[in-house]
């Protein structure tokens, strides 16, 4: 270390101090704290009055029935949500890697929905799923009417419920990850391409032989930050159906904050948590596990 | 370069005190009363909620010389619960607020509600229907004060039942054998007998219906401490009683999933397990043909539920004597009781307000008002109600589909004891011993 | 993949047949960008559309039942003076404060060589992964502690100071750091400017666009926030832009046009960024691959 940086490091602290002194009071410490409530019986209205209990909370979760079934909808929208928007996007973002300037537009109209906010977007969709009333409908019963499907109750439907929700999600997060695939798609060397087109392959040959190998990584990017992002998912049920019909549509997030708020249970709530932000951590390091595997 | 930093400076800065200046145009600088009390109430129809912003308005009027004033939000049922709760934990209580009735306990020992007694002494007291004194009294005070109470009855159609040759039943409800024989005869003249309303999703509408009839057979859903269910929830008494309410859907005299929510209305069903609610609707329909009955009684004596919205005082509130003012105002016969018992047509909650509604004279509201000041019951004073009512009401529901009466309510018993054993710190003892 | 209509050398019959396969390319890029649309330009028309026209089927009506009317009553009904000004004071702060704080930390981590460095770098690092669901309710007990619950002054600060500093704007923009060349602080040095000109006026402005990155990425992300503001805010006059929304949602009579010209009234803000920022967003959103 030089005499010139040795004076620098001398200020570090006091860059450092502000962010640090907010991560730590408002990241770890409510960390820290949700950790101890969670192997204690503490109460949202008397968070003091908490005895200690050990794993009961933790392992009274993992056979708890609506704690499951929030786990169980939660999956099943992450397994709706994945593959589907992984492919759109992916072909998508196909279809608008032109070079011309022109097709610009075409992005941004996928990107659109990606800025709009959530609670906006679920308070429409939950308009634009609006049962059938006589002459009155909603914007997609009338489309499927168009094309001779009878109007459904969609979000009214137990069967029903939770694809609604996702098919929304798709189309709301699909310009997202197309935006990520056309970055992807800029790394893919031209000359194989080019070699690819004279040895006589035709566009699905390509696709299959040199486009996917070579965005390799980035679909295993988009599967897992799709995955972690739909396990997050909780304003859409939330307003659109309140976790029914029945708990249909029940997430994982909203089964915390009802432990919370309606059960009052805060010393459940912070174990259901932990055991989400252990799911999470697990399913981020798949992908780093994965991506590292191929670079290696 | 320092030109440059000062640019930064302004450009990062800029934003934030545009927002500011946003905020105070947009929102003005209201001049506020001198003391103002926050309140909260449940959203409810839209005629409830319209007489409740009257009162409010009423209220601000008559104490404008006073310099106070009450400023109300309302939020919708479903979000009600969570909303005090949410409230309660940030330490921002509004000063005065309803409260379901069966949750008063769970607010008291959560140490949020004030004692009312200072303000509403005994005269006060005599004159509430006996049924919300009960409710609301918890180591003899008194901590929430109402308006309207709510009454649960036996509505039948009489043409339809003297038509499958059933005698009305007594001014004290029948007894189960006589209801399930009734049941058999119209069944048999091919009408659905009694609509159960089982469609409803608040697991309420099922501890608040179907309690009475545990208690007519002389059962309890949990001890008198509030804290034990192991014992008493699948007693031999309740086994038999919720047995008898089972026929109902084994003979098929009850749906377990009905379509239609209102079967009695409509002319398909001979009978209505219903409540003060649909007395209005009922008796345009039927009119004279209306008759209302307590609920059947397994044993000697009828039984109905009771509750609804109360108000209370937060026990933080900075200006008690102000709440005390509104709950008094919200709670009088002239200010607050006749206009919202107009507007949502439930049962008022002081006798001597009675006189106000004539058709507290006739069947079906005469009804309504025996039974409270007789044979009605509040539901069980427990701070783990929430708890209770969720898996009561789930036992009920695996009941009514076939399941074993017995089976099912240890299961119940089960679950809960092992929630307020696991929460209280009463159980841990209890459990460690 | 290259486009293959790029190859604009082929002559005669050839040359027309690629135009052709262009045109048909661009319509159906049109019609399949319009039913992509379609739910937010229903959402606009909607929104200028007396109540009981709104959910008939068919655009037939196209032209008839304008009003404006809807707006009137959102606006005066959720109160969205308020909440507007509310959601812009809060992410007004993030992204302010959170500028100057993270880009700070970020510029130790990549510009000062200190003890513990790395192992304190790492442990940032490692807050990415966290969602603020995790975090929610104990954070609410935190906010509350601290007194930033409650009234309006304190719901401000509940609602923007838990989010200032962010693990990720921080890694964001020591990478960035690390990009410049060390002898733009040397020849300062030299100068006689102290660490915090180095910092202020030089380092800062070379990183400019990351900067803005960042700031665009607090605003989108925070204007849209839902679970936090329906924790903290517990009066009326504290509600955000989207707690206005959901409120009115939620709130019977349900008036469909007053809740759809709230919606557009909410998503207005975000569009205008996009309109100006456009490639900037896109670009930002893809990086993060975050929302």
């Amino acid at each position: 270390m030089t005499a010139w940086e040795k004076s620098r490091a001398r200020a570090a602290p006091w860059f450092l101090l502000p962010a640090l002194a907010l991560l730590a009071v408002f990241v770890v410490w409510p960390m820290v704290r949700a950790a101890a409530w969670s192997f204690t019986s503490a109460d949202l209205l008397a968070p003091e009055r908490a005895h200690w209990l050990g794993a009961a909370n933790y392992s009274e979760l993992l056979t708890d029935a609506r704690f499951r079934r929030a786990f169980g909808n939660t999956a099943l929208f992450a397994l709706m949500v994945v593959p589907v928007q992984t492919v759109v996007a992916f072909f998508l973002a196909l279809w608008v890697n032109r070079p011309e300037p022109a097709w610009r537009w075409l992005r941004a109209v996928f990107f659109i929905p990606v800025i709009v906010s959530t609670p906006v977007l679920a308070v429409l969709w939950t308009l634009l799923y609006q049962p059938a009333q006589g002459e009155q409908m909603g914007l997609i019963n009338a489309m499927v009417q168009a094309i001779g499907v009878p109007p459904q109750a969609w979000l009214r439907d137990p069967h029903l419920a939770l694809p609604a929700i996702a098919f929304m999600s798709v189309w709301q997060g699909v310009g997202l990850q197309m935006m990520v695939f056309l970055a992807g798609l800029q790394a893919v060397p031209g000359e194989l391409l080019e070699a690819a087109r004279i040895d006589g392959a035709g566009a699905w040959g390509r696709v299959r032989h040199v486009i996917i190998p070579s965005v390799r990584n980035t679909i295993v990017f988009v599967v897992t930050v799709t995955t972690v992002l739909a396990f997050r998912i909780f304003v859409q049920p939330y307003l659109m159906t309140r976790g029914g019909p029945g708990r249909s549509t029940l997430s994982l997030i909203q089964s915390i904050y009802e432990t919370t708020f309606l059960g009052q249970d805060l010393g459940r709530a912070c174990a259901a948590s932990f055991l989400f932000l252990i799911w999470v951590a697990f399913l981020t390091l798949l992908q780093r596990w994965i991506a590292g595997e191929e670079r290696g | 370069m320092r030109q440059g930093a000062a640019r930064m400076w302004w450009r990062c800065a800029q934003f934030p005190l545009l927002a500011l200046a946003l905020v105070f145009v947009l929102t003005g600088a209201s001049s506020r009363a001198a003391r103002t009390l926050r309140i909260w109430g449940h959203q409810g129809q839209e005629g409830e909620n319209h007489a409740m912003r009257e009162i409010v308005v009423a209220f601000n009027r008559a104490h404008a010389a006073e310099g106070v004033s009450v400023e109300i939000s309302f939020f919708p049922d479903f979000q009600y619960t969570e909303k005090i709760a949410i409230a309660a934990a940030a330490h921002d209580l509004p000063d005065a607020f309803e409260v379901d009735a069966p949750l008063i306990a769970r607010y008291v020992d959560a140490g949020l509600l004030a004692p009312l007694d200072r303000w509403f002494g005994p005269a006060d007291q005599t004159d509430f229907l006996p049924t919300l004194t009960e409710q609301a009294k918890i180591a003899g005070k008194l901590y929430s004060v109402a308006a309207y109470d709510s009454a649960l009855v036996l509505y039948y159609d009489r043409a339809m039942l003297a038509a499958a040759g059933v005698a009305p039943p007594p001014a004290d409800g029948w007894t189960w054998e006589e209801f399930l024989a009734a049941c058999a005869k119209v069944r048999a003249a091919g009408v659905e007998p009694v609509a159960l309303h089982m469609n409803e999703s608040a697991d309420e509408w099922f501890t608040y219906a179907f309690t009475p009839v545990v208690w007519s057979g002389g059962g309890k859903l949990i001890a008198d401490d509030g804290l034990r269910v192991r014992g008493v929830l699948a007693s031999a008494a309740n086994i038999r009683s919720l047995t008898l309410w089972q026929t109902l859907f084994t003979r098929g005299f009850a749906a377990t999933d009905p379509v239609d929510p209102n079967p009695f209305g409509h002319g398909k069903a001979a009978m209505d397990w219903s409540g003060h609610w649909m007395a209005q609707l009922h008796l345009e329909a039927k009119g004279a043909q209306l008759g209302a009955a307590p609920l059947p009684h397994v044993g000697a004596q009828p039984v109905a539920p009771c509750g609804s919205w109360c108000w209370s005082m937060s026990a933080h509130t900075k200006d008690p004597e102000l709440a005390a003012t509104w709950l008094r105002w919200v709670t009088s016969t002239q200010h607050g009781i006749v206009p919202l018992v107009r507007a949502n047509g439930a049962v008022p909650a002081r006798k001597s307000a009675f006189g106000e509604f004539p058709k507290y004279q006739r069947p079906p509201y005469a009804l309504f008002r025996r039974q409270l000041e007789t044979f009605a019951r509040p539901r069980p004073q427990t701070p783990f109600y929430a708890t209770l009512t969720q898996h009561f009401a789930a036992a009920l529901r695996d009941i009514a589909r076939g399941a074993d009466v017995g089976g099912r309510l240890r299961m119940a018993e089960n679950e809960i004891q092992k929630e307020i054993d696991r929460r209280s710190a009463h159980g841990s003892r209890e459990a460690a011993r | 993949m290259k486009a293959p209509s790029s190859n604009v050398q082929a002559p005669g019959f050839a040359r027309n047949r690629a135009l052709g396969r262009a045109a048909v390319k661009w319509l159906v890029s049109v019609a399949v960008a319009l039913v992509f649309l379609a739910p937010l330009l229903w959402m606009v028309r909607a929104s200028f559309t007396e109540e009981p026209r709104i959910f008939l089927p068919g655009f037939g009506g196209w032209f008839d039942g304008w009003t404006v009317g809807n707006y009137a009553d959102a606006w005066r009904r959720a109160g969205l003076g308020r909440g507007l000004a509310n959601s812009a004071l809060q992410v007004a702060i993030i992204a302010g404060a959170g500028l100057i704080v993270n880009a700070m930390a970020a510029y130790a981590f990549a510009r000062f060589v200190f003890r513990g460095r790395d192992v304190l770098f790492a442990g940032v690092v490692i807050l990415i992964v966290l969602p603020i669901e995790v975090l929610a309710v104990p954070l609410f007990f935190t906010a509350r502690d601290l007194g930033l619950t409650g009234g309006f002054g304190a719901a401000m600060a509940g609602l923007s100071v838990p989010f200032v500093a962010k693990a990720f704007n921080i890694y964001f923009l020591r990478q960035h750091f690390l990009s410049l060349p060390m002898e733009l602080e040397e020849a300062a040095a030299i100068d006689g400017a102290g660490v915090w000109r180095q910092f202020w006026t030089l380092a800062l402005p070379a990183v400019k666009p990351a900067l803005a990155t960042v700031v665009l990425l607090d605003v989108l992300t925070h204007w849209g926030d839902f679970l936090w503001p329906l924790m903290i805010s517990t009066r009326a006059e504290t509600r955000t832009v989207q707690l206005s929304l959901a409120n009115l949602f939620t709130q019977p009579p349900l008036q469909w046009g007053d809740i759809l010209a709230c919606a557009v009234l909410a998503t207005l803000p975000v569009m205008l960024l996009f309109r100006f920022f456009q490639r900037h967003i896109v670009a930002t959103e893809a990086r993060a691959g975050i929302k």
